[in-house]
């Protein structure tokens, strides 16, 4: 197989859908202008592009139609350029990346690009037309669960308490507030955002705005300022709103090209995909997925868990990250280092994609050579990639 | 007719203010709502909006969270907009009504109005709430268009709930003016009127503080009479709420209560029992120890808990001051009145009685109609305006001379004159003249018996106001049996009247139901289906009679349950298909069959206000299966432009319609029952007036007979299928994982969602209405045979409260 190099890798901010920054802007608008920013940053000329692998978690609506190829119109991509929508649900982003460097590595495409894009505003969790089957809903209703049963499942079957899950929230919005205010979010490219603002007629405007930061960290957070709040899945339940990934609009883009490509172009590897693993687990406790996933793609890569540097661990819900550091006995230190999920969002889809630049600039300002962006997958999975930086 | 209220301002944001506010917002008008900026603000507070506005403001968070509901939705608290009486003095320039609710001070409201008077737009209507100061001090001094646009509107609390209005004109007040804000206030307001005159507390206080006061001094007086046994004595067996004299005290608060009598006491000099008023040592006690009734816990009872956690209701003892435990009354007369079938044979057996609680009883009821008959002419002209504003603002189910007539006039007064009481010259007059009862019915209209002309008078009424009590009297019963009439209520339109209690629908009922289309269709021209019985709010029908589906379930008579529902089924779509236009009336507790009564055979509904409207079957194990589950479906699905049905994603209209069955979903208001889909908000009307809604009702039928009136059409509905029920299947277990729901309640939902996708079917398929009706008998059925449903349904005619398994 041919060696595949990660060139670049970008993202929008991540906002809090519905109220955050990107509420009026559409998916596709963050997409192509992430795709088209990770293009401009490798320094290559969009033609040499072979195909855009777009993860999406419920590509339909504004996200329908086909957003891989859409995005790429719109950003600009000539018409040799093509595009598809990739979905593995929270896993999305990674997927496609995945894809785009088995591309490359097959030796079907010199450059190709990986990226994620997920408006939780425009389109919502489960997508705007869910229609569970008659039947197999009665004979196993996990196939359908909700995430947030997940989650306590995985807190009563595990024993992950209320207060272990309130501080590590607590602690990742502390990590990410660190973060901005150190400026380590090097992954960032301040995206142009539009409102709609009321004129004193009563009509509405269309204006243009740059958007900077991730919307949703909120510094000062304590593990007793949050431990009032009842679980909306269970009741009784550990699972709040607090302690659970926000849901949040936001895109990601990631070039990679073959070692032959870089020569020619004149492109800066920077990493490279050294494995990539799915695991399956049960539905209703999908949130383990990463304890399965790690391990088998440490397998493959012939690594063991204490040569990791860094991890992004996606911290769909505190219950869940919490078991699987225990379970893989992963140094806490090393994990989420900027800050997960719960503080900075979970945009479903663009996750993989999102967490793969924010743990490459990671790795880069900490001089660590090995990274894993983990998570878990609604259905019940998980997935696990390992980067080695070079 | 040209005058209109667009906008009203009301000043005072306390609780009668924020419920007046919230009622204007309710019939649709915009108002202003304002007080004053708080004294103690800063200087830096002095220049913040908010911080000026924060008396307007809590009170309208006030009037927001009340408890009972003073707004009929949310939602209509943005007709309300607030301010202060500094910044925004002005707006009242705008408004057609201002209507005042400040505190009861004199000086204040003279000072207001001062004001008032130089902004105002000329024309338009001032009014006080104050419930004791004289209107001429208010008004004095004040210019001419004024006082000819002022008068005393009167609420009582909570203003949503109490129907009493009381107008009291001013010396100058137009006749155009005092018309304008009678059918102002009975007609888009909703309320009684009685007109009163300019003497202290009016009429509801002044008679409703003259019986406490006498009560509170006998009670201190008399020997072996609890607080207790007052209560119990003056509660439902003499037709009065069960909180009655000291628990309805305690609901006011003690304070208001002496205030009020204190105003009586020092106002009305010339009172010949003014010394009923005077506040007996152990009120007085309780006063001073800040014992003022619910708002402070302990009032004339007091509520505790024993060390083992045991609740304790404790009274006041008005001999020693202190609390001790309330006992249970028990008296002879009690027992008879609960047997009594009639509220006169109640009365009756309580005045009359020989124990001592009767005697007591008899005493102070002799002493109140006493006094009320003293004051004619001195507040009203009429009885009728005494009787019913102790009706509409006390919650008496008969005002007091309606109550003398069920004690009988004649024997009570021989009964007064053998104790020694002095009774007045104006009742023996009338008994002279051969006249036995204030009241009588001829031909359907009713009289009153005049003082002032010693002659029976017709009772004024809206033109709209009809009353089926004065049909029934004058022979208009053209079908009936014990639970249900059919009454001629002119112009070729027949009301089906439930006369059962708390109006459950029972076989003889849904029997009669299948009868009234052909007896209609042969006599008449149209049909509504209403009742006017008692209660606040009342219930129209609170569904099916559950003791008779229970003992279906008992004897697992299938086959007659079968029947039963396809009777009513049958017997609803019927009417809704017949060339007969029909309206429903609901009011009050209209839930479950009484609900699918509505939604099943009605083409249109007139509604109250205060309208409880829901399918709640599955708090008792079963489903609606008298065509609810498919009328809802039905309402929802035909509210949709025809055309677009079948590019609509049904989902959007099935998952609200399925919560609404699954949940129990219940309005509390009728505004509310259009948000959730029970009534609609294009072809149903909603009225504030329940006195009106016959009337109002029989008006719709009529203007559907004018247009040439052609029943719908029927056609097969479009459906959600299986795709629906998958949703249901997912989303139900999610919430039994989550605890939220029981097994058991899992199990009926799914079965609710099949009947109401139409049963096993694919997504957007048409299904004809007799299908559906077939899924609701069959689940009902099954759901019949279950233990579960069974102990649902007993639970709830054994402790009136749904039981979860």
């Amino acid at each position: 197989m041919r060696e595949a190099y990660i060139v670049e890798s970008v993202r929008t901010p991540g906002c809090k859908n519905k109220r955050g920054k990107f509420k009026d802007t559409r998916p596709e608008d963050l997409l192509s202008f992430i795709l088209k920013s990770c293009v401009e940053k490798a320094g290559i000329n969009p033609a040499e592009i072979d195909d855009v692998m777009v993860g999406c978690a419920f590509p339909e609506a504004e996200q329908g139609i086909n957003i891989g190829r859409i995005a790429s119109k719109m950003a600009g991509f000539p018409d040799s350029v093509c595009g598809a929508t990739v979905n593995r649900f929270c896993s999305s982003g990674i997927e496609a990346i995945a894809l785009a460097t088995l591309r490359v590595q097959a030796g079907w495409s010199d450059v190709a690009m990986g990226a994620g894009i997920e408006s939780m505003t425009f389109v919502p969790m489960g997508g705007n037309k869910p229609r569970p089957h008659p039947e197999f809903s009665k004979e196993d209703p996990t196939a359908y669960i909700s995430m947030g049963i997940t989650a306590e499942n995985v807190a009563s079957r595990y024993n992950v308490t209320r207060q272990e899950c309130d501080e590590f929230a607590a602690k990742s919005n502390e990590k990410a507030a660190i973060a901005q205010k150190n400026g380590w979010f090097t992954e960032i490219v301040p995206t142009p955002a539009v409102k709609f603002v009321p004129q004193a007629d009563g009509t509405f405007k269309k204006e243009t705005f740059i958007v900077s930061e991730d919307d949703g960290v909120r510094p000062g957070t304590t593990a007793e300022g949050i431990a009032k709040l009842s679980s909306p899945f269970k009741f009784g339940g550990v699972a709040t709103a607090a302690n659970s990934s926000q849901t949040t609009d936001g895109a990601a883009a990631t070039l990679v090209a073959s070692k032959e490509a870089c020569e020619r172009l004149g492109l800066k590897p920077v990493a490279k995909i050294i494995a990539y693993a799915v695991a399956g687990c049960k539905s209703d406790e999908m949130g383990v997925g990463p304890k399965y996933a790690i391990p088998k793609a440490l397998k493959i890569a012939g690594l063991t868990i204490d040569q990791i540097d860094a991890f992004e661990l996606n911290e769909a819900f505190a219950t869940q990250a919490i078991h699987c550091v225990k379970e893989l006995g992963i140094d806490i230190n090393k994990v989420n280092l900027n800050g997960g999920a719960i503080a900075l969002g979970h945009p479903l889809g663009c996750t993989g994609a999102k967490i793969t630049a924010t743990l490459l600039s990671v790795l880069k300002r900490t001089g660590g050579k090995y990274g894993i962006v983990s998570m878990c997958i609604g259905g019940g999975m998980g997935a696990a990639a390992i980067f080695e930086m070079v | 007719m040209s005058r209109k209220i667009s906008k009203a301002a009301v000043i005072g944001s306390g609780i009668m203010g924020g419920g007046i506010a919230a009622l204007l917002a309710g019939a649709g008008v915009k108002v202003l709502l304002l007080d004053i900026v708080p004294f103690n603000l800063t200087d830096e507070e002095k220049k913040d909006p908010a911080a000026r506005n924060r008396i307007v403001e809590a009170g309208m968070q006030a009037a927001l969270k009340s408890q009972p509901a003073l707004f009929y939705t949310k939602k209509q608290a943005a007709l309300v907009s607030t301010g202060n009486l500094e910044d925004d003095f002005d707006k009242l320039a705008d408004c057609d009504w201002i209507c005042e609710v400040v505190v009861e001070n004199l000086k204040i409201k003279q000072d207001l109005f001062k004001r008032i008077d130089g902004i105002r737009k000329k024309g338009s209507i001032i009014s006080s709430n104050t419930s004791g100061i004289p209107l001429y001090k208010i008004s004095e001094g004040l210019s001419e268009d004024f006082k000819k646009h002022f008068l005393g509107t009167h609420f009582f609390n909570p203003v949503r709930w109490m129907h009493l209005l009381e107008l009291i004109p001013g010396k100058e007040t137009t006749q155009e003016v005092l018309d304008f804000m009678e059918r102002f206030g009975e007609v888009n307001l909703g309320k009684g009127i009685v007109w009163a005159k300019d003497t202290p507390n009016f009429i509801g206080n002044r008679i409703g503080i003259q019986g406490i006061g006498k009560i509170m001094q006998a009670v201190a007086t008399a020997d072996g009479i609890t607080v207790a046994d007052v209560d119990a004595l003056f509660g439902p067996a003499m037709g009065r709420p069960r909180t009655a004299i000291f628990g309805t005290s305690d609901l006011v608060g003690l304070d208001t209560m002496v205030h009020v009598a204190a105003n009586s006491y020092d106002l009305c000099p010339d009172d010949e029992m003014k010394d009923t008023l005077v506040i007996p040592e152990f009120v007085k006690k309780l006063v001073a120890d800040g014992n003022l009734g619910n708002k402070s816990k302990a009032g004339f009872y007091k509520k505790e808990k024993t060390p083992e956690g045991k609740r304790l209701k404790l009274m006041i003892d008005p001999k020693t001051g202190t609390y001790v435990e309330a006992n249970k009354p028990s008296f002879p007369c009690l027992d008879a009145a609960k047997k009594a079938a009639t509220p006169a044979e109640k009365m009756q057996a309580v005045v009359y009685g020989e124990d001592a609680g009767a005697k007591f009883a008899w005493e102070c009821t002799a002493n109140a109609l006493i006094y009320c008959a003293n004051r004619i002419p001195e507040i009203s002209d009429t009885l009728v305006e005494i009787d019913n504003a102790m009706k509409w603002g006390y919650g008496w189910e008969s005002g007091p001379f309606e109550s003398w007539d069920f004690i009988g006039v004649k024997k009570s007064v021989e009964k007064m004159e053998k104790d020694g009481i002095a009774v007045p010259a104006n009742v023996k007059a009338m008994l002279a003249g051969g006249n036995e009862t204030f009241y009588k019915i001829e031909k359907g209209v009713q009289y009153y018996y005049d003082f002032a002309s010693n002659s029976y008078q017709k009772v004024k009424l809206n033109k709209s106001a009809l009353s089926l009590v004065a049909c029934k009297a004058d022979n208009k019963v053209v079908k009936t049996c014990p639970s249900v009439s059919l009454i001629d209520i002119g112009d070729g339109v027949f009301c089906v009247e439930f006369t059962t209690k708390m109006n459950a629908l029972n076989r003889e009922i849904i029997e009669f139901m299948g009868n009234v289309k052909d007896y209609v269709m042969a006599n008449g021209a149209g049909l509504v289906i209403g009742n006017q019985a008692g209660g606040m709010p009342g219930a129209f029908s609170a569904g099916a009679d559950l003791s008779y589906v229970l003992k279906l379930c008992k004897d697992k008579n299938y086959a007659e349950m079968d029947d039963f529902l396809k009777l009513a089924q049958y017997g609803l779509q019927d009417l809704r298909y017949s060339a007969l236009p029909v309206v429903a009336a609901p009011y009050g507790m209209t839930l479950g069959g009484g609900c699918e009564v509505c939604l099943g055979a009605a083409d249109k509904i007139v509604a109250t206000g205060d309208t409880m409207m829901g399918l709640v079957e599955i708090g008792v194990g079963l489903l609606p299966a008298g065509g609810g589950c498919l009328n809802l479906w039905k309402k929802f699905l035909r509210a949709l432009p025809a055309g677009v049905e079948k590019d609509t994603d049904l989902a959007k209209l099935f998952v609200p319609v399925f919560l609404n069955v699954a949940m129990a979903k219940y309005s509390m208001s009728g505004a509310n029952a259009i948000e959730n889909g029970h009534l609609s908000a294009l072809v149903d009307r909603i009225i504030l007036n329940r006195d009106l809604q016959i009337g109002e009702a029989k008006k719709e039928v009529l203007a559907m007979v004018d247009a040439g009136y052609a029943p719908p059409m029927k056609r097969p509905l479009t459906v959600m299928g299986e795709g629906g029920q998958g949703m249901i299947n997912a989303e139900i277990y999610n919430m039994q994982c989550g605890g939220f729901v029981s097994e058991y309640d899992a199990f009926l939902a799914k079965r609710i969602a099949y009947v109401i996708s139409g049963g096993q079917v694919k997504e957007g398929s048409e299904v004809v209405e007799e299908a559906i009706l077939a899924l609701e008998r069959e689940a009902f059925i099954d759901f019949a045979k279950e233990e579960k449903t069974i102990a649902r349904i007993e639970s709830m005619l054994t402790t009136g409260k749904p039981l979860r398994n």
